[in-house]
């Protein structure tokens, strides 16, 4: 019978329940497709490795030492002399042994630009005519042989706008390179990655070093590759360690696969916020629906219909909508995976990946999320005295708010004590939990915070708009509960965009304030990328007319006393000066085996001026360091111990500048003309003066809050089709009303203008409760990270302005279908007498 | 006003019926069509005299409310027309038809009269602040002290009694001076004193202030506060009577209570 109601419910009330359907639907979505999209990835990368496995049963390479990675974002090793090969061939089972050299190398385009920018690693190998890691074959042209040829992969050859026969530009880590393009190689999907090929002797010379290998890979003649390995590690020099194919896979699959959770992580905490707001519109419009209701289910109840038979009828419905919605939403996850796919993904090989677990996801969210937030109006509804039935009017009883408010400071207390905790701590769940509670608190707190702040928006109302005006306001006062919800889901994703926005403003002032403090050199030379890049553009610079120091900082890592420890290097007078760097005690007279060290980590480790430090190179070897100064907090060269240059380069394979510190006799535009023409033939890197460095980080920043905000539209989205729900369902709630106000002469225009300010209104003030609520989010952000370089509080004062005007327009737009509905009520209908 | 046959639609156009606030000619209304098909009016023709107290009586589903509903403005008419004063409703658009019911006519329902965000003051001047109208002081005065509320002013619908709220829809009805009110059934949910009180409100609005009321009502005693009534059965005026007592008007009514008499 009850099951029949509920049917009977979804049925007459089709148009609120695909509203609220909708909200499920954006968040399950968003679920969905986040894991169909990372599952797709993952199946690619997988392909990836076992292709490039695919010929390997051993790889011998040298243990890593320091944890660390090169110019490629691979583990710094010690190469493999080119004897180890030789001795490899003696042994039993070991067949076609290949060695292989992997570096840095970045075509240049035809328009001098570097083919591939940031994210996937751009590749230099040596060509290997069958088998090897590198499993290439020619699609057109021939092997690259001797020092001025390469072969390219296709789709970075067409991207770089060469073909066979041209002459190109090879970034390296030494001196850009000039060769002939001879060949096409046909690769696996790289990913985005790029590959130039040289003959071995070429590349050993331009990307590791001359007689070594990165690695050595062989095929097995039968034997397992576990017995090979043993075999052959036998046989390997100290350093040396030899892995089979499978984990030499596997190693690749994790690395990325750590990649793929953090990226899928992020992508589904924005999914799971999107679905939380989502909760507020299903216990809105489920409060609605049990509230009109009132009568029918106090009937049930009166003739004999227990509390949980309507509780359950109620649940029912909510299931219904889930299941509904969740299928929905995957099916749009579905969509959404496909577009983000095809947008990253040129050649799509075997189409996306549709496993079990985005299914499990979408339902499990998308249900319980409605039936949860359905579950208290249901208990309310089962609370409906029989003798409601028999009422002339139903009121509910307006409960007292007192208990909501002591629970509701207390979540807000604690969330804000957790928030904090989390940013002191370093904990990003707790940091979540903190703004999860203080969410659900302010929540709870904003029926209460609702009246003021309303009547103050609303204040000008009946003096602006008139008696629609007025209305419109009491309207929005009328049911605190229902504003306060309806306003929250809105609060959430402005709470959270005004909170990005506030941690840009700061950063950005934050940023500008250290280049200004710290910024001696005339000029900064960084890659675009960011990525480290080749030292000998600073040859070239050093070169040019009027520049009178060109200082290479260098980054690296040590180990000291058995942990690794970032390291930067770099000439001590040009650093000190570029950096106005302040040594506190000691001096910048390193000679060999001194090191700066900052305060902090002086601090940390109990260091003091001539303390002694065990320190291991990248390459294996050690030697015993000394503090010789102490620097104060910098930040521009950050916290980070200062090696004397010699020592840094005599034991790092590849040196990696980060970046560089110029300064001229006179910067004027002849100068940094003459400094760029010398800096032709590096491409990727920029020069940039003060204020172009922190227009730099502006922009890169501004790119970031455009991509978090995007991730937050589907959420503002959820919340803005709450507020149509909200005020559609008042409307039909509201039949008798506005059929009267007809009736007594208020004309269609004026009664969309009452729909349309209520809206406005409630608008406003979730905008203006996430504004405040993200102010506050972002000043707890910048005060926890102030030690971090976010030292200045910086509040975007005109940006946020924006948002309570968008607001505004939201609650507009929001109102447009309501109100029209509301016009074209039927004046009779509404003051009928049933 | 002697007891007289039902006004005819030729007797409505006479020289002499000017002084007719509002009148329906040869009106028909059908709801449905085929089998569903109802006249819920019949060719009516009717005349409310200005300044005076008119009821309309007749058995529940005789069509009152949709005469009502038609003369004021609030549903259309299948055929036949209209008029408030001269202007003929039937001509008018939504835009102009609220517009006079805002200027020119006053609502009393049965119930759901008051907007409940209001404070009674302001549910009686809502009309005039509609309009964006200044509304007069003398007479709001004068018509919140003859309904009585001078003290509940600043109360809300759901702090008023029943009675209580229904004479703020009187007074609400009367505050804009309209040309006509049209009650449906004013005391319907009200108990014997209250509607006592809003039946002699609403008759002293008519003898003291000159205002034109209908009320629309199936009870016999409230009928008799009225200077006419209107008999109505089957969606047809069968009849109409002068200065009606409780009595009289039980009398007539018996005769439509019972099936397939009179009409
Ligand atoms: N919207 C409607 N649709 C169909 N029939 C209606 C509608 N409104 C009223 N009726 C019918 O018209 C007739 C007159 O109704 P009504 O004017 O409400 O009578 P009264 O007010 O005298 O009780 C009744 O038979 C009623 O069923
Ligand atoms: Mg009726």
């Amino acid at each position: 019978m009850m099951a029949k109601v509920t049917l009977r419910n979804l049925a007459a009330h089709k148009l609120r329940l695909v509203l609220t359907a909708v909200s499920v639907v954006l968040g399950v979505a968003m679920v969905a497709g986040t894991f169909i999209f990372t599952d797709t990835m993952s199946r690619q990368f997988d392909d990836l490795f076992n292709s490039i496995g695919k010929g390997v049963a051993v790889d011998v390479r040298g243990k890593q030492i320091v944890d660390g990675m090169d110019a490629t974002g691979a583990p710094v090793r010690p190469p493999v002399p080119a004897a180890v090969l030789d001795r490899l061939r003696t042994v039993e089972g070991v067949k076609n042994p290949i060695g292989n050299v992997t570096g840095y190398a970045a075509l240049i385009g035809k328009d001098g630009k570097a083919a591939a920018t940031v994210g996937p690693p751009q590749l230099g190998v040596n060509w290997v005519e069958t088998g090897g890691s590198s499993d290439f074959k020619l699609i057109s042209g021939r092997a690259p042989a001797g020092p001025a040829e390469a072969a390219v992969d296709e789709s970075t050859l067409e991207r770089a706008g060469y073909k066979v026969g041209d002459q190109a530009k090879i970034l390296l880590q030494g001196p850009t390179h000039s060769v002939t393009i001879v060949g096409v190689i046909e690769t696996p999907n790289l990913m985005g990655a790029t590959v130039t090929a040289f003959d071995t002797a070429t590349a050993q010379r331009l990307l590791l070093k001359p007689g070594f290998f990165s690695d050595i890979s062989m095929d097995t003649t039968g034997v397992s590759q576990e017995v090979l390995r043993d075999r052959v590690a036998q046989v390997l020099p100290a350093g040396m360690e030899a892995i089979t194919g499978k984990q030499l896979v596997e190693e690749g699959k994790s690395d990325i696969e750590g990649f793929l959770t953090f990226f899928r992580t992020l992508l589904l905490v924005f999914g799971l916020i999107a679905v939380f707001v989502g909760a507020f519109i299903i216990f809105n419009t489920f409060s609605m629906l049990v509230a009109q209701r009132t009568r029918e289910l106090a009937l049930l109840r009166a003739i004999g219909a227990s509390r949980r038979q309507v509780t359950r009828a109620v649940l029912g419905e909510a299931f219904a909508v889930g299941v509904v919605g969740s299928t929905l939403g995957l099916a749009a996850g579905y969509g959404i995976a496909t577009l983000l796919n095809g947008a990253i993904n040129t050649s799509d090989e075997g189409g996306l990946v549709f496993t079990a677990t985005p299914v499990i996801w979408s339902y499990v969210v998308g249900v319980t999320i409605t039936v949860v937030a359905a579950y208290f109006p249901a208990r309310r509804a089962a609370k409906t005295p029989p003798v409601a039935a028999m009422r002339e009017e139903v009121r509910p009883a307006q409960r007292t708010l007192r208990l909501r408010v002591i629970i509701g400071t207390v979540m807000t207390v604690g969330g804000a004590a957790a928030v904090f905790g989390g940013l002191a701590s370093g904990t990003l769940e707790l940091l979540g939990v903190g703004a999860f509670l203080v969410f659900l608190g302010v929540t709870m707190l904003a029926p209460v915070i609702s009246q003021p702040v309303i009547r103050l928006l609303g204040a000008v109302f009946p003096r602006l708009f008139g008696t629609p005006g007025r209305l419109a306001r009491e309207n929005a006062l009328r049911n605190p509960r229902r504003t306060a919800s309806t306003a929250s889901a809105l609060m959430i994703g402005l709470a959270l965009v005004s909170g990005i926005n506030v941690v840009q403003a700061s950063a950005v002032s934050s940023i500008g304030q250290s280049i200004d403090k710290q910024f001696g050199a005339d000029y900064i030379l960084m890659s675009e990328t960011q990525m480290p890049f080749s030292p000998e553009a600073f040859k070239a610079v050093s070169q040019a007319p009027g520049v009178e120091r060109a200082t290479a900082l260098y980054m690296g890592q040590i180990n000291v006393e058995g942990k690794a420890l970032g390291v930067q290097s770099g000439d001590t007078a040009g650093l000190v000066a570029g950096g106005r760097m302040q040594v506190v005690s000691g001096s910048t007279q390193l000679g060999k085996d001194g090191i700066l060290v900052s305060e902090d980590v002086a601090k940390a480790r109990k260091w003091t001026v001539g303390s002694p430090v065990a320190a291991q190179f990248a390459d294996g070897a050690r030697q015993q360091l000394r503090v010789a100064g102490i620097y104060a907090r910098n930040d521009l060269l950050g916290g980070a111990p200062v090696l004397p240059l010699e020592t840094y380069l005599a034991h790092t394979a590849q040196p990696l500048a980060v970046l560089g510190l110029i300064d001229v006799a006179n910067a004027d535009t002849a100068t940094r003309q003459g400094v760029e023409r010398a800096l032709a033939q590096f491409p990727n890197l920029q020069l940039q003066n003060q204020a172009e460095l922190k227009e730099t980080f502006q922009k890169q920043l501004d790119q970031l809050v455009v991509l978090l905000t995007i991730l937050l539209a589907m959420s503002i989205i959820i919340a803005v089709i709450g507020v149509v729900n909200t005020l559609a369902l008042s409307v039909i709630e509201r039949t008798r009303e506005i059929g009267l106000l007809r009736a007594v002469g208020t004309s269609r225009r004026q009664l969309r203008r009452m729909i349309r300010l209520e809206s406005v209104v409630i608008a406003v003030f979730g905008t203006l409760l996430g504004v405040v609520l993200g102010v506050a989010f972002g000043a707890a952000i910048q005060n926890g990270l102030a030690d971090s370089g976010l030292q200045v509080l910086s509040i975007p004062v005109p940006t946020l302005a924006v948002y309570v005007v968008l607001g505004g327009v939201v609650g507009v737009l929001a109102a447009l279908w309501p109100a029209w509905r509301a016009g074209r009520m039927d004046v009779l209908k509404a003051i009928a007498t049933e | 006003m002697t007891n007289t046959a039902p006004i005819t639609a030729e007797e409505l156009n006479r020289p002499g019926a000017a002084d007719l606030a509002a009148r329906a000619q040869d009106v028909s209304k059908v709801y449905g069509s085929g089998d569903a098909r109802v006249v819920a009016l019949d060719h009516v023709s009717v005349g409310i005299p200005r300044g005076r107290f008119t009821a309309i009586m007749g058995p529940s589903g005789s069509g009152k409310s949709t005469l009502m509903h038609c003369m004021a403005g609030l549903d259309s008419v299948s055929s036949g027309q209209v008029l408030i004063g001269d202007v003929e409703l039937t001509r008018l658009d939504d835009k102009r038809l609220t517009r006079l019911r805002r200027d020119r006519i006053g609502f009393v329902f049965q119930a759901f009269n008051l907007v409940p965000t209001l404070t009674a003051l302001e549910n009686i001047t809502l009309p005039m602040d509609i309009a964006g109208r200044k509304p007069d002081r003398e007479w709001l005065d004068t018509v919140i002290d003859t309904v009585g509320l001078r003290d509940r002013l600043r109360h809300r619908p759901s702090e008023l009694s029943g009675g209580q709220q229904q004479r703020v829809a009187c007074a609400r009805a009367l505050a804009s001076r309209p040309e006509i009110v049209f009650a449906d059934e004013p005391t319907g949910n009200l108990d014997s004193r209250s509607g006592a009180e809003v039946l002699g409100f609403l008759r002293s609005s008519v003898r003291e202030m000159g205002q034109t009321i209908v009320m629309v009502t199936h009870d016999p005693a409230a009928a008799a506060y009225s200077d006419l009534v209107l008999f109505l059965s089957d969606g047809r005026v069968v009849d109409q009577m002068g200065d009606p007592t409780a009595e009289k008007v039980l009398e007539r009514m018996k005769g439509f209570d019972r099936p397939g008499s009179d009409a």
